[in-house]
């Protein structure tokens, strides 16, 4: 079958037999984008997470079929080095990640939970961040996550007498 | 601080380098070396005792360190693996204060087998910077001293008026960039022994720079094992057993061949494959194939905790002063530690191509040069055909020193003539990991009529972790007569005790286990510090006061010490509970780094919830600071995980669970909402630090929780209910 | 399929005690209490009792939990990572039930998934109840969000969620999921046969 997707905001089609494919792998091996990462393919780790039409998905654990007609954005199309998104300028700024292998997973996490909560508490960090992390950088994540909501807020606030 | 080792020792003599120039017009130069002959031998005889075994480079061959390139960058091929510890900005800090070239100039690579200069050992024991402190800087120092005396002569200027500055060499107000001196260059002036900088005027080295790989891994950008790719490549997947002790029978494969994509089935005598056009068809032919196992009775978690069982195996005393303790005045008391998994997001996995007589491996490995010779062993090939590829880790933490997957990949390979990447399933990461191996601890105390200890012993039981890994040499157990690995944090450090003595236990266990970072310290510390804590409370001692009473006054003595009294100074910590929190504490020394943890622990729900932790460590000279720090804050997070979350069990035969969630884990939740690290400076140069932060988090919550509840937690993970 | 009707048929002619003897209690913890032992039973009853082997079955319970957490598997534990219902039922605000759970299962992750995948509201909390707790629960609009008899049968015989259950895909080990101790369209007639008389909660 043929699939249609706009992926950071490029629009591709790609044409596979098994409809049930992981989003994650048509991403990774057909489209060559490497930045959304496989942890455990059962949708446990969070280290595949991409937006699916601004949603937080975990692309190992997503049909690409259900990808037909939709706007993803993975790592890669969040921001960057040039136009970075405020969570990975964040990111920058703590210097969290270590390894670095969650870590898009988790900024994609995030960046859906700063679209929901602009300025998320601890309790709402802890209820929706939930990827894993092995070199234990969580704690730097925290740090982030809210200079993250800082920055973006910051940003918004910025931007708002040119577009009202 | 005058750095003693700087000068005179290892000299890098002349004839030890080869220098490779003119490489078309960029006017590349590299630097090569053949230093450090027979280094097993010497980090035998040196370093054992310490673990602070030294970087081993590869003997036979010229070794590239540094690449000038056109416009004045410096690529350093680095023989160690990042994987998340920092080591790419460590080294580029050293190199740089002693190349004298601006920070952002250095790009750091790993080194191929083809570059030469690998590791022969590892990357691991928490080394890296403290094993390429002096080497690397000698080898940078070189490389600079060249360029001064090469650039003075294209300046056309003694070399004692010439200044050396950010790349350049300069004099009469005229000055030549690096690559301006190389370029055209056919023949070098070596110095025989470079003088290293002062450690006081260095620029780079202390500072708290941000890590060199931190845009590539916040945008994204392919790094890692499993994101390497070769033109035609293709995918395979090897079916793995999901019994202990499983042994490949044979395998029916009608099946499996009909399936989309598949391309070849291989068969090998110990092995059964597919290689298939896509990720998903070679993992789903896998599933279609049945295999015939022989397979050994169903093991159970209970036979595993009764092995494990000090006073099974065998024995050796691995620290002995005084007398055995005897009589009924002595406290005893016993722990366990649990089988722990590594758990590393990124699943090994590997890209091989064997084609027409030469193989390119690319993978996340930590043992370049036993990939090689096992790729290179199965292939009936000499080594030289092989060239090992490493990638950036997607986490470390004593996996990936054991790579069988190369070598399945290479013969899928070879079998297809086309690349094959291979990547492990999340289940048999988990189902086939070398595990952290459970332990069993037996302490005993006696006090005296001050209160203070008269005899302290721990007694205690290891699976492997050093023992039967391609990394030790076969001699090494036998010269110390325990697994250099298990004894890791197990010696009393309170050798100030008139009598104390620590007895290792080991036995076979029926699956692998190998390293996990730290070690036996994790286990082995909180053992020691959970009873020291419980000798303090009998003694009525406030339990600082009570560690540093027993604590020796040479050298190591007296930085523990001071790590000890920082810390108890810094978190003000206190025995009473305030606010339904309590603190513990505990200590410990690794591989000559010693760290203290105190911790602030309530409890709610019979949920123990750790709020802030504050770690003293003394590295000696931080290179980076920051990463340090990030360090230390790591491992109390990945501390916390396996102290109070993990553990794999023996069900049926299988090793389980399989899968995060089931394998529990420390989440953003359950980290604390501060961390303050305070770092102590005990000696001018870079001691251990990926490791040592490890050991007193399991004892110090313990502590903390035996303060807020009256129950002393013998058992990791530690559970109230 | 055969042996299934057979089984429907005798249910529906034999006395008491040999329905009684037929019951194989689940070892789920959910059925706190057995199946009741008289021998007076209609056939709504019987059609009751067919009805509350599968609603009490842990494919349903698990998510009707008693607190904010869905459960999972056939031991009912707490949901990994700490998932809960959040604000509508649906997960958290930016991690929802639809980070992971399409609307199929998936054979890849093991990952079930079904139309509008998520909890049932607190209200509607099933576990720890006994099957005759649950179906009181199930029918008083005070509990069950206003609905009328009519849009409960709908939810029990059409929601493609609620019908999940009799095809609940394979886990994460690629192992099926157990069903549910009665075939989808027994289920579908028994839960007709109660509300069609009547839908009358048999005394405890």
């Amino acid at each position: 079958m043929k699939i249609s997707m706009q992926i950071n905001g490029q629009s591709h089609v790609v044409e596979l037999t098994d409809e049930y494919t992981p989003l994650l792998w048509v991403i990774r091996d057909m489209l060559g984008l490497k930045g959304t990462k496989f942890g455990c393919g059962k949708a446990a780790c969070g280290a595949c997470t991409l937006h699916v039409d601004g949603e937080a998905v975990r692309s190992c654990s997503y049909p690409v079929k259900f990808a037909d007609g939709k706007e993803i954005t993975t790592i890669e199309g969040l921001g960057d080095a040039t136009n970075p998104h405020p969570v990975q300028q964040a990111w920058i700024e703590e210097i969290v990640p270590q390894c670095g292998y969650c870590q898009p997973g988790f900024m994609m996490a995030t960046a859906a939970l700063l679209d929901k909560i602009p300025n998320p508490t601890d309790e709402e960090i802890d209820d929706n961040i939930i990827n894993v992390c092995r070199c234990g950088t969580y704690y730097r994540m925290r740090k982030a996550i809210h200079l993250a909501a800082e920055k973006q807020s910051a940003l918004k606030t910025t931007n708002e007498p040119t577009n009202s | 601080m005058a750095d003693k080792e700087s000068s005179g020792n290892k000299k890098v003599s002349r004839r030890k380098f080869l220098v490779r120039g003119g490489l078309g017009t960029v006017g590349v130069l590299a630097i090569g070396t053949y230093l450090f002959r027979n280094p097993i031998r010497r980090a035998i005889l040196e370093k054992v005792n310490s673990m602070d075994i030294e970087y081993l480079g590869s003997t036979d061959n010229p070794m590239l360190w540094f690449e000038l390139g056109p416009a004045n960058e410096i690529i350093l091929h680095s023989p160690k693996i990042e994987m998340g510890q920092g080591t790419f900005t460590g080294l580029a800090q050293m190199a740089a204060d002693e190349l004298d070239v601006p920070f952002q100039n250095i790009k750091v690579v790993h080194a191929t087998t083809d570059t030469g200069n690998i590791d022969q050992f590892s990357t691991g024991g928490s080394t890296s910077i403290s094993g390429l402190w002096q080497p690397l800087r000698e080898l940078a120092a070189t490389f600079r001293e060249m360029m001064k005396l090469k650039g003075a002569e294209k300046l056309g200027v003694s070399v004692s008026d010439v200044t050396v500055a950010d790349g350049r060499v300069s004099a009469n107000g005229k000055s030549l960039f690096y690559s301006e001196i190389a370029e055209g260059v056919t023949s070098w002036t070596i110095p025989d022994a470079p003088v290293l900088k002062d450690i006081n005027t260095y620029r780079y080295v202390g500072k708290p720079l941000p890590r060199v790989d931190l845009e590539d891994k916040v945008y994204g950008t392919p790094m890692f094992g499993l994101d390497a790719e070769m033109p035609d490549m293709v995918f395979g997947a090897v079916v793995r057993p999901s019994k202990i002790g499983a042994k490949y029978i044979s395998a029916t494969t009608d099946k499996a061949e009909k399936m989309p994509g598949v391309l070849k089935i291989v068969k090998e005598d110990d092995f059964v494959a597919v290689v298939a056009e896509s990720y998903i068809e070679a993992e789903n032919a896998k599933q279609a194939i049945e295999v015939v196992w022989e397979t050994p009775d169903n093991l159970q978690q209970e036979e595993i905790v009764a092995m494990m069982t000090v006073g099974n195996g065998t024995s050796s005393i691995i620290q002995k002063q005084g007398d055995a303790l005897e009589g009924d005045a002595v406290v005893q008391m016993e722990f366990r530690s649990p089988i722990g998994a590594h758990a590393q997001i990124e699943p090994n996995g590997v890209v091989a191509s064997v084609v027409d007589d030469k193989a390119t491996i690319m993978i996340s490995t930590r043992v370049i040069g036993i990939t090689r010779k096992e790729v290179a062993s199965r292939l009936g090939w000499d080594e030289e055909q092989v060239n090992v590829v490493p990638t950036y880790l997607g986490g470390g933490f004593g996996r990936r020193l054991h790579t069988p997957h190369a070598v399945q990949a290479a013969v899928m390979s070879k079998a297809v003539g086309k690349p094959v990447k291979y990547i492990f399933s999340r289940e048999e990461e988990f189902q086939h990991d070398m595990f952290r191996p459970p332990t069993h601890h037996i302490l005993k105390g006696s006090l005296n009529e001050q209160g203070l200890l008269s005899g302290l012993e721990h007694h205690f039981v290891s699976g492997d972790v050093g023992n039967n890994s391609a990394l030790i040499p076969n001699v090494l157990p036998t010269i110390l007569g325990a697994d250099v690995g298990a004894i890791r944090g197990a010696f009393i450090q309170y050798t100030a005790v008139p009598n104390h003595r620590s007895v290792y236990w080991h036995v076979d266990l029926p699956f692998a286990t190998s390293w996990w970072r730290s070690l036996g310290l994790l286990a082995n510390t909180f053992a020691i510090e959970s009873f020291i804590d419980e000798m303090a409370l009998k003694a009525d001692k406030n339990p600082i006061e009570f560690r540093l009473a027993h604590i020796g006054d040479d050298e190591a003595g007296k930085r523990l010490k001071e790590v000890i009294r920082t810390a108890g100074e810094k978190s003000g910590y206190s025995e009473d509970v305030k606010d339904g929190k309590a603190m513990g504490f505990a200590a410990s020394v690794d591989a000559g780094t010693p760290c203290a943890h105190v911790v602030e622990v309530s409890v709610e729900d019979n949920e123990i919830k750790v709020h802030k932790v504050t770690v003293v460590l003394d590295p000696g000279l931080a290179v980076n600071p920051d990463q340090v720090r990030a360090q230390c804050e790591g491992c109390v997070i990945m501390g916390m995980s396996a102290v109070l979350f993990e553990q794999m069990k023996v069900v049926d035969g299988s090793l389980t669970p399989t899968i995060y969630g089931p394998y529990e884990m420390a989440l953003m939740k359950h980290a604390p909402k501060e961390i303050d690290v305070i770092l102590l400076q005990g000696k001018d140069k870079p001691g251990p630090v990926g490791e040592p932060p490890l050991g007193p988090i399991g004892a110090a919550i313990a502590n903390a929780v035996k303060r807020l509840t009256g129950k002393r937690l013998q058992s990791m993970p530690l559970k109230l209910t | 399929m055969k042996t299934k009707s057979y089984i429907l048929i005798l249910f529906l002619l034999m006395a008491g005690f040999v329905l009684a003897s037929m019951y194989t209690p689940s070892e789920s913890d959910y059925v706190s209490v057995p199946p009741s032992k008289k021998n007076s039973e209609t056939p709504s009853d019987v059609a009751f009792h067919k009805m509350m082997d599968v609603l009490t079955h842990p494919r349903c319970v698990n998510c009707h939990p008693n607190d904010h957490v869905p459960k999972q598997g056939i031991e009912g534990d707490p949901h990994d990572f700490g998932m809960s219902r959040g604000e509508n039922n649906l997960g958290f605000e930016a991690t929802k039930c639809t980070t992971c759970h399409q609307t199929e299962n998936n054979p890849y992750s093991g990952v079930p998934g079904a139309p509008h995948w998520s909890l049932a509201p607190h209200s509607m909390q099933w576990q720890g109840l006994d099957r005759f707790e649950i179906a009181a629960s199930m029918m008083d609009t005070e509990r069950n969000g206003g609905r009328t008899p009519e849009d409960i049968l709908h939810h029990l015989t059409e929601d493609k969620l609620v019908l999940w259950a009799f095809h609940p895909g394979v886990d994460a080990k690629g192992e099926p999921r157990e069903v549910p101790p009665v075939s989808k369209e027994d289920y579908i007639k028994a839960v007709e046969a109660w509300f069609e008389n009547g839908h009358v909660i048999p005394s405890n």
